[in-house]
């Protein structure tokens, strides 16, 4: 028994240090931030979509600008609860090494979620930078019944039904401001919400019902090919490129009406001022990259939009405050 | 006269039949069943499954009745157990250590094989585990709480 | 024909040494990966998505293709060796698989046999795929929601194949798992559901670790019983490649249900939000509608050939919408689609226009794959086989590990081990109580996508049952179920007829 107990004690001890990662030194008392070690970054959603893409490009651009001070940056999935046990993970983490090392990938269409099924709120966080901002449009498809929002208008003062399709997530928040802008009902307007932009996409093109919503990333190659039209931008100004012929709704009257679907980076909010001062910064950097704006906005067709952590925060707060009005909380 | 001790096949269909009644419960009220213009509501399928499946219950229930139980030796839940000591030994020394501790203890305590034995069957299964998933998958196994004690 | 010249086309871009080679690695790493409980195609692409950057967009492809494809080989080794599915579409050939090989004691052609439907499917799908890909395409995009919803009401009363010995137990245990599916964020409103004011339940109960538990785990709390058995000395003469090559006979007899779950997988792969697991679930229900030479469970050549050879075509057919259109038919698909969107390359409409090369060169890629895959899974088969020589005793803790594991790997989290547990005992207790699990995981699957198209359908058509009529598509596959339905009840009456006349 005893040799059992030594020999446990030892294999006890190997694992430990075999399955130690890294070197593991305190920060120090130095005033200025630098990684010392590994840092998390968390994504709540799975690999591969959109969130993991803006993360994955945002590492390999601080890695080739040698930002991160060797350091490796680990991309750790936390998809449990749809997300929101990994957003409550960071928000929880305590002042230290480790809070100066973890970042999440945060976007609006995360934000929304947790704040209708959850208690947590934007406050638990602390913001690091905002990067991106994707506006929506409304599509027509080949076999819409409508060829322009004219005519949807029209049809709606009939007292026709329509039904529009898009993603969870923003694209319902942005359906909700539509139809209150143009004062009509959602039993009028109905919405159906997809797992993804892409199935709605499959349903336009089959022809199963007449609008689309989405952002321009996902529909503009649709567009190129002829099957699917924009005719309305939620935004306050028309769209370039392909897009550009679709009118926002101050054309027709009203007051435009736009969700931005925002892609940013928090923290815990435990994170030291000196960390909160390096991140932000570095993040700066790799949004005035060429990589980043060739590479990933245009592509994305998104609209670069750096803010540092404190404009973040007033920003971030002021969406919050208005969809929990908007959802009557 | 003789009381039928509750049997296991008596108590699935017990157990379905209160998952039907909690799912019909929360189904109507919290959920809602069926709307005007939008039709079926969140709790509209379930709703109607739970009722279905109340009634198979039933069914199945009085046809347990008639039948012998079978019998659950002890041993077969030790796997299950070791799980559990897994879990809450990961909580400590983190899950790889863990789950080494349990596949050594289990072969050469519990089931009495020789060191060498018990050795390669460790040696291959901390293989997969490590050649497959930690090194090559990348998964983050947790640390445990004493790891993290140290390295902070 | 056109399309045939393209695909010639494609099989130049191919052939170059550097994409054969990446083609072979691929297959290697997508049969390692899809043989481990857990890992499922969809972590396995995502977590070797960046293994390709080094490569040009074709050739990274191409590896990403293979592996995708591979990934669907490698889930029956595991399903047949250990009854512990590789990923969820292998569920089915576990079945079958894993009574061939120890109750029938014929591991070696039960894997063999696995590999050759496979290789068939997945042959059939990629046929259908370059001869009439975009058409294919098209053709799922006109299954809306009302179409959707009639076609799986037929698919659900497949289950009623797999019920067994007592019916309602059967149908017990499949409401269950419609029930537990349902929890978790419901899309159509963007709440939660039956979270119970659980965190973790917000994202419902996870399939992979359920699947472990119920199938995997389960199966170890068994084997318990069985560890002091002697382990038998007649395997040691299956362990060669000729030892464990199918009979005539037993080719004769994969074949018809290989060919026939090929097309049907396919087209199960085309359809919008049904993937190989779907298809692997159909497959095996239809082949309950036929006839096998051994019946279905208890180790049957017909089992195996009917799920391995879906899952291989659904595959296959879910690149049609990927190619073609743009659309990711299921998860993996849509980490595929987020790589080549990193390479620059735009699937959708355009693509075959476009870059031909690349779309052309990518199924040619895949004609290989599958003939590669095939090579190496049927030369390994001996040395898989030595797994089954392992005493039950040392295997018992060896496969709680990696249940443990897989059930961590899926979401990175102890909520996948706790699943992965309570749904093992759950299992045990319920096959010990003869109730049959199969159901459950069948209608885990496909009450979802019920339930949602069919509230899609009524968003649409305002509430009214007419749109399931109006819709040709839709208006056929339920006159396809009222036959279904209606023909057993119909016989019965005639029986009843019949007896009554003779009295």
């Amino acid at each position: 028994m005893k040799k059992l107990a030594i020999l446990l004690g030892v294999l006890l001890l190997v694992s430990m240090s075999v399955f130690a990662a890294g070197q593991t030194e305190a920060a120090g008392a130095a005033k200025t931030f630098t990684p010392s070690k590994n840092i998390d970054w968390y994504v709540t959603s799975s690999p591969g979509g959109g969130s993991d893409i803006f993360t994955r490009t945002i590492i390999d651009i601080a890695v080739a600008e040698n930002l991160l001070n060797g350091q490796n940056v680990v991309v750790q999935y936390k998809t449990d609860g749809a997300g929101e046990v990994g957003r409550l993970l960071v928000s929880q983490i305590k002042a230290g090494v480790q809070a100066d090392h973890t970042l999440l990938t945060f976007n609006s269409g995360d934000l929304m979620p947790m704040l209708k099924n959850t208690s947590n709120r934007f406050e638990n966080f602390q913001p690091i930078a905002h990067m991106a901002v994707d506006k929506h449009l409304i599509f027509i498809g080949e076999y819409s019944k409508y060829k322009s929002f004219e005519e949807v208008l029209a049809a709606l003062k009939r007292g026709e039904r329509i039904v529009l399709g898009g993603s969870k997530g923003d694209d319902i928040a942005c359906h909700a401001a539509l139809i209150k802008e143009i004062g009509v009902t959602e039993d009028q307007f109905s919405y159906i919400a997809h797992d993804a932009t892409s199935g709605a996409i499959t349903a336009i093109l089959g022809g199963h019902f007449d609008l689309l919503i989405s952002k321009p990333a996902a529909a503009s190659q649709y567009v190129e090919a002829g099957k699917i039209k924009p005719i309305l931008a939620l935004s306050t100004s028309r769209f370039p490129g392909n897009l550009n012929s679709a009118p926002t709704l101050s054309e027709f009257g009203y007051k435009n009406v736009e969700v931005p679907n925002w892609r940013s980076i928090v923290a815990p909010k435990s994170m030291s001022a000196e960390a909160v001062a390096y991140w932000t910064n570095v993040f700066k950097k790799v949004s005035e990259t060429e990589t980043w704006n060739k590479g990933y906005i245009e592509k994305q067709k998104l609209v670069p939009d750096y803010m540092d952590s404190e404009t973040f925060r007033a920003y971030g707060m002021q969406f919050q405050k208005e969809y929990l009005a908007s959802i009557g909380k | 006269m003789q009381t039928k001790k509750i049997t296991s096949k008596m108590l699935i269909p017990i157990v379905t039949a209160i998952i039907a009644i909690v799912f019909i419960y929360f189904g109507i009220t919290k959920y809602g069943f069926m709307h005007e213009v939008r039709g079926p509501l969140p709790g509209f399928f379930p709703t109607i499954i739970g009722f279905l499946l109340l009634a198979l219950s039933v069914l199945a229930f009085i046809g347990s009745l008639k039948e012998e139980s079978p019998g659950f030796p002890v041993e077969n839940w030790y796997p299950a157990l070791g799980v559990v000591a897994i879990m809450l030994s990961t909580l400590v020394i983190g899950m790889l250590p863990s789950l080494a501790l349990f596949v050594l203890l289990w072969l050469r305590w519990f089931e009495k094989f020789s060191w060498k034995a018990t050795l390669i069957g460790f040696a291959v299964i901390m293989a997969i585990v490590i050649g497959a998933f930690v090194m090559w998958l990348g998964v983050p196994f947790p640390k445990g709480f004493i790891y993290n004690l140290i390295a902070y | 024909m056109e399309n045939l010249q393209m695909l010639f086309m494609g099989f130049s871009v191919v052939l170059t040494l550097e994409n054969v080679m990446v083609t072979l690695l691929g297959a290697i790493l997508g049969l390692i990966v899809g043989a481990m409980p857990g890992i499922g195609s969809l972590a396995g692409v995502a977590l070797l998505l960046p293994l390709t950057y080094k490569f040009n967009p074709t050739t990274a492809i191409i590896m990403l293709g293979s592996l995708y494809y591979a990934n669907m080989y490698g889930g029956s080794f595991s399903a047949i060796l250990l009854n512990i599915p590789g990923d969820s579409p292998a569920v089915m050939t576990a079945l079958d698989g894993y009574p061939m090989a120890t109750k029938r004691n014929r591991p070696g052609q039960a894997l063999f046999t696995a590999n050759s439907s496979s290789f068939i499917g997945g042959l059939i799908g990629m046929l259908i795929l370059t001869f009439m890909g975009p058409l294919l395409a098209d053709l799922g995009l006109k299954f809306g929601p009302a179409e959707m919803t009639s076609l799986l009401l037929v698919a659900m009363t497949s289950i009623g194949w797999l019920v067994g010995e007592s019916p309602t137990k059967g149908v017990v245990l499949t409401l269950v798992g419609v029930l537990l599916a349902s929890m978790g964020m419901d899309t159509l409103t963007g709440s939660p559901r039956f979270d119970f004011g659980n965190i973790y339940l917000l994202g419902g109960i996870p399939f992979t670790p359920f699947v472990i538990g119920t199938v995997g785990f389960s199966q170890v709390l068994k084997l318990m019983e069985e560890r002091n058995k002697k382990v038998e000395a007649n395997l040691n003469q299956k362990l060669t490649i000729k030892g464990s090559l199918l009979t005539a006979h037993d080719f004769k007899r994969l074949l018809p249900p290989a060919i026939r779950s090929g097309f049907m997988g396919t087209f199960v792969g085309v359809l919008p939000g049904a993937g190989a697991t779907t298809g692997a679930f159909l497959g095996y229900a239809m082949q309950k509608t036929f006839k096998s030479e051994e019946p279905l469970g208890t180790g049957a050549i017909e089992g195996i050939a009917a799920c391995e050879s879906a899952n291989n075509a659904a595959a296959a057919g879910a690149f049609a919408p990927l190619l073609a259109l743009g659309i990711p038919g299921s998860g993996t698909g849509a980490v595929l689609l987020g790589g080549l969107m990193m390479w620059g390359l735009n699937p959708g409409p355009l693509l075959f226009t476009t870059n031909p090369d690349f779309a052309w060169g990518l199924i040619a890629s895949l004609f290989l794959a599958n003939i590669l895959t095939l090579i190496i899974a049927v030369g390994i088969i001996p040395f898989l086989i030595q797994i089954l020589t392992v005493p039950v005793r040392m295997l018992i803790p060896i496969i709680t590990v990696v249940c443990v594991v897989g059930g961590y790997s899926t979401s990175n989290s102890m909520y996948g081990v706790i699943i992965m547990l309570l749904s093992g005992v759950f299992g045990y207790i319920l096959d010990r109580n003869g109730y049959g699990v199969a159901p459950m995981l069948l209608a885990f699957v496909l009450a979802p996508l019920l339930e949602s198209n069919m509230r899609k359908a009524f968003i649409i058509s305002n509430g009214k049952l007419d749109i399931f009529f109006d819709k040709p598509i839709s208006a056929f596959l339920l006159l396809v179920l009222f036959a279904i339905v209606l023909t057993p009840v119909i016989k019965f009456i005639l029986r009843k007829a019949g007896v009554s006349k003779k009295k």
